[in-house]
């Protein structure tokens, strides 16, 4: 039965055209909506996911990381005071404005981390060296934002809330969520370019003792220290995620469109081979009357299902890396791994077989009398 | 000597109620191996429906359909498949080939379906065995009328069936077309003793079979022997 189930499927090419763009249709949109997502999820927090500190204090209240205020930097050294806790760290990120060369302004974030500790510094560093933010006025961005803020080479200089900022370095694919790239810079600098007090920060980040237990030390933390919140990196992760991706609506939206993806895709699967199903009903009705059982014409719907959900897949997962690929170099983040890749083939399979079996069920019901009437 | 199919006061109806409908009114009727025999009569008169019902597609209202001595009035759903497989070859006014299929795939595919040791083989013999070698690897676009339907025969004798059922099998031909396939037709009941029933309008079938049934309205109406068919071996006993 293999064979007729694959010559089936060959025999009418536009038919087959027609199924596969459908499969393939659904597929890029599931991918990508999902991708996407994936990327959401990346992008909205990589500032917390890439940084090494075990805990978070920051001003109560505050709805994500992007969203601090400042804190007295004093209560760094009470924090040092609670058992379990070894380091400590200024981190500040705050949204600036940009001076173009063209005088306008974008906004941007500033990233102001502690040298010593590397405690919410760059990473994926492509030019220049983390050390060189020692130096006075100094910063890196991303390279996929040099063309957004105006900025060609290492060495250039630009204002930032008007006060001088010299390029030392580029990082490569640290997207923000927000749009408002990252500029990272030691804590020193920073001051300069936040509207802030010597004496205040907008994080503290603690590093604590091998196997200490955090929840422990944030308990610890919470009654030594009053007016604070303190974060588990889990904690302050999944707050600013569920900010952005959901309290914004965009990941809501692109899981949405994943689910529309899903559904026109079974819809549009169900209505192709449903109709390739039918164009063959009288062959079934032919086969049944001869003497095949309904589990042989299954074999032959399901093959061929099985078959256009292979070919629909290989084409479709590469129409989506292909997607994936010429979006690396953008700020937006289309992340597809292979066990999302994997998990779409599993899916493929599920519509093309969830629309064989509204086929089935008709080739079932034929009435074999039919292949005696012309 | 024992029928190969033994059909006695058989009743199919369609429909229920008010809308019941009687398509074969009290049938019976044997036909023997080795025996061609041609059923006629008018449009709507039941020569399709009993054919539907001797090859186990209809299921009879009551009376009695004994093939091969096993009764198959009665018999469940899901035997039937497996009775049409192993007793019955059926040959189509219209062919029904699988246009995506080549000659020989055509046949072959009915092979499996039948057990047919290397059905690839098998296959080409009874291409061969209709006249066909040559037109082993074409598609059913590309063959006649005639040769279309001698495809169809070779797929139908596939296993070896004892009984071919042939629904109008000259209707679609010319008369060179039509009277190859007849040949072919009673040629198979005689040397191969199996009995072959041929619904058809068609004159010229006449002239190749060894009994005339008519049907009017669901009953039989005449039953002509022309030719007295010689029991052989293959009748039961």
């Amino acid at each position: 039965m293999g064979i007729l189930a694959w010559k089936n499927l060959f025999y009418d090419r536009v038919r087959l055209i027609v199924t596969l763009t459908g499969i393939v249709f659904a597929l890029v949109l599931i991918a990508i909506q999902f991708g996407m997502f994936l990327g959401f999820l990346d992008t909205a927090a990589n500032i917390v996911e890439n940084n090494s500190a075990d805990l978070w204090i920051s001003a109560p209240g505050i709805p994500h990381v992007n969203g601090g205020s400042p804190i007295q930097e004093a209560k760094r050294w009470k924090a040092l005071q609670v058992p379990g806790v070894t380091h400590t760290a200024n981190f500040s990120i705050f949204f600036v404005n940009w001076k173009l060369p063209n005088g306008a302004f974008e906004t941007c974030q500033i990233a102001g981390f502690d040298l010593d500790s590397g405690m919410g510094g760059p990473w994926n560093l492509v030019a220049g060296r983390v050390e060189d933010l020692r130096g006075e006025d100094t910063v890196i961005i991303d390279d996929l934002y040099k063309r957004k803020l105006g900025v060609h080479n290492i060495g250039e200089t630009l204002e930032i809330n008007g006060k001088r900022a010299r390029i030392v370095g580029f990082t490569h694919g640290i997207r923000s969520f927000t749009t408002a790239p990252y500029v990272f810079t030691s804590f020193k600098n920073a001051q300069n370019y936040i509207p802030m007090r010597e004496e205040e920060t907008i994080f503290i980040l603690l590093r604590t003792a091998a196997g200490a237990d955090r929840n422990a030390i944030k308990t610890g933390l919470l009654a030594t220290i009053p007016g604070i919140e303190v974060f588990t990196r889990d904690e302050i992760l999944s707050r600013t995620r569920n900010y952005w991706v959901f309290g914004t609506g965009a990941g809501t939206t692109t899981l949405m469109g994943a689910m529309l993806g899903l559904l026109v895709g079974i819809v549009v699967v169900a209505q192709t081979i449903y109709a390739a199903t039918i164009d063959h009903l009288k062959e079934f009705g032919t086969l049944k009357a001869m003497g095949a059982t309904n589990g042989q014409i299954y074999q032959v719907i399901i093959l061929q299902s099985t078959l256009a959900a292979v070919m629909g897949y290989v084409l479709g997962i590469s129409v989506a890396l292909a997607i994936v690929h010429s979006t690396a170099d953008t700020d937006l983040l289309i992340k597809l791994p292979w066990p999302v890749a994997l998990g779409i083939f599993g899916l493929t399979l599920f519509m093309c077989m969830s629309a064989s079996l509204l086929s089935i069920r008709k080739a079932t019901t034929i009435d074999p009398a039919m292949v005696f009437r012309g | 000597m024992q029928p190969l199919v033994s059909v006695s006061h058989l009743v199919k109806e369609y429909g229920s109620g008010a809308n019941r409908f009687r398509a074969l009114n009290d049938v019976s009727l044997d036909i023997h191996a080795g025996q061609v025999l041609v059923l006629m009569g008018p449009s709507g008169s039941g020569k399709t429906t009993l054919i539907s019902v001797l090859g186990g597609i209809l299921s009879a209202t009551s009376g009695s359909v004994r093939i091969d001595g096993r009764e198959i009035v009665g018999m469940s759903e899901s035997q039937r498949p497996a009775l049409r497989r192993d007793l019955f070859g059926f040959i189509f006014q219209g062919f029904n080939l699988f246009p995506a299929l080549t000659a020989e795939e055509n046949v072959a595919i009915m092979c499996k379906l039948k057990h047919v040791p290397q059905p690839a083989r098998a296959a080409a013999n009874l291409l061969e065995s209709v006249g066909l070698a040559d037109k082993r690897n074409a598609y059913p676009a590309d063959l006649s009328g005639g040769q279309k339907q001698r495809v169809s025969i070779a797929r139908a004798l596939a296993g070896h069936p004892r009984i071919l059922l042939a629904d109008e099998p000259t209707a679609a031909l010319d008369s060179v077309s039509g009277r190859k396939v007849l040949e072919i037709l009673s040629g198979l009941a005689r040397q191969n003793n199996r009995a072959v029933v041929i619904v058809t309008h068609d004159p010229r079938v006449l002239d190749y079979c060894d009994r005339i049934v008519t049907i009017e309205d669901g009953r039989v109406g005449s039953d002509e022997l022309r030719r007295h068919i010689r029991p052989t071996p293959g009748d039961i006993a």
